[in-house]
């Protein structure tokens, strides 16, 4: 049997055992795989390709390794008790709707109850709701950043801005409503978003 | 020998490196980026920590998708361009972690693995 055929063989049968990986895992690890093999072959060129392949390992115990690892840093499948980090075990932690919550309802608070100390709560709940994504355990970094500049930071600025330039001329609320009713859809998306991509 | 024994061994040898490769992969990233091949290579060799090599990958997608590691293509002069895996602060973080508590576990191990057995002569 021909080299090429023997590694083909052998990554057939990765991917047929491990068909229940999403598509893209089983091609990440599939392309791990054949890397792992061209590079050892590149650097040992006298070992013969059984060896490398049977150093790999057999196809159904990588595949059953791939599917616990999936699982583990999958949020929708019941993921084994992994040691320290079994999710509901974690001090501090908050129903993701929480922090959204607080976010999405921090204008029409302030909205509903104009006068003081209405706004003051309004910008409390952006604040502590801030705070809680932020600290969450549900969002990476990078999501947590994006999340807390739509949904605090630039609402912040907006209303900022909007006060400022207006500031003079607010003798009743009306004017007000329009844009306050887009920076909480702004909000509404943006929380939408996150709790779409949140993980458990 | 009772049959079985040594599968009986492996077995709890696997169970013991489930909960300590990921570190001990982490912290071969510790002072450089390392690719695939050579982070294999140097479990090989530990002994303890060797495995089917092709388990590795799995992990070493994991730690990708949880930020632990970031990897970069890396020309090479002998064969195909190699993917390096290198630490995030992140992974930073989690292997410094565990190397606070390992010693604490180790030792609580030790402690009761080595309770000293009264032997007939020892005075009481």
């Amino acid at each position: 049997m021909k080299t090429s055929d023997l590694v083909q063989d052998y990554l057939r049968a990765v991917e047929r055992e491990a068909s229940a990986l999403p598509a893209e895992r089983r091609q990440e690890l599939l392309a791990d795989l054949a890397e792992h093999i061209e590079v050892t072959r590149a650097e040992r060129p006298d070992t013969a390709v059984v060896v490398v392949l049977a150093e790999l390992g057999d196809p159904r115990t990588i595949a059953a390794t791939a599917l616990a690892e999936s699982a583990h840093g999958n949020a929708w499948v019941p993921a084994r008790s992994h040691g320290d980090d079994a999710p509901s075990a974690r001090p501090g932690r908050v129903h993701p709707l929480v922090p959204l919550l607080m976010l999405t309802l921090a204008v029409p608070f302030g909205m509903v109850f104009p006068d003081q100390p209405g706004p003051v709560f309004g910008f409390l709940f952006r604040v502590v709701g801030a705070v809680l994504l932020c600290t969450s355990v549900h969002w990476r970094a990078v999501q947590k950043t994006t999340g807390v500049l739509l949904t605090a930071v630039l609402p912040t600025v907006l209303i900022a801005t909007w006060n400022l330039s207006s500031g003079v001329l607010q003798e009743d609320n009306a004017p007000a409503l329009l844009p306050n009713l887009v920076i909480t859809a702004l909000i509404a998306a943006a929380c939408t978003w996150l709790w779409r991509i949140r993980r458990a | 020998m009772e049959p079985g024994y040594s599968s009986k061994q492996a077995r709890a040898t696997a169970q013991l490196r489930k909960g300590v490769l990921e570190y001990c992969v982490l912290a071969l990233m510790r002072d450089r980026p390392r690719y695939g091949v050579e982070l294999l290579a140097a479990l090989e060799d530990s002994g303890a920590l060797a495995t089917s090599q092709g388990t590795v990958y799995p992990l070493l997608s994991r730690l990708r998708r949880d930020d632990l590691v970031t990897t970069t293509w890396q020309e090479s002069a002998v064969g195909p361009p190699r993917r390096y895996y290198a630490l995030t602060d992140g992974g930073r973080a989690a292997l410094e972690e565990f190397t606070l508590l390992w010693p604490g576990f180790r030792d609580a191990v030790d402690a009761f693995l080595n309770v000293p057995r009264p032997s007939p002569g020892d005075p009481a």
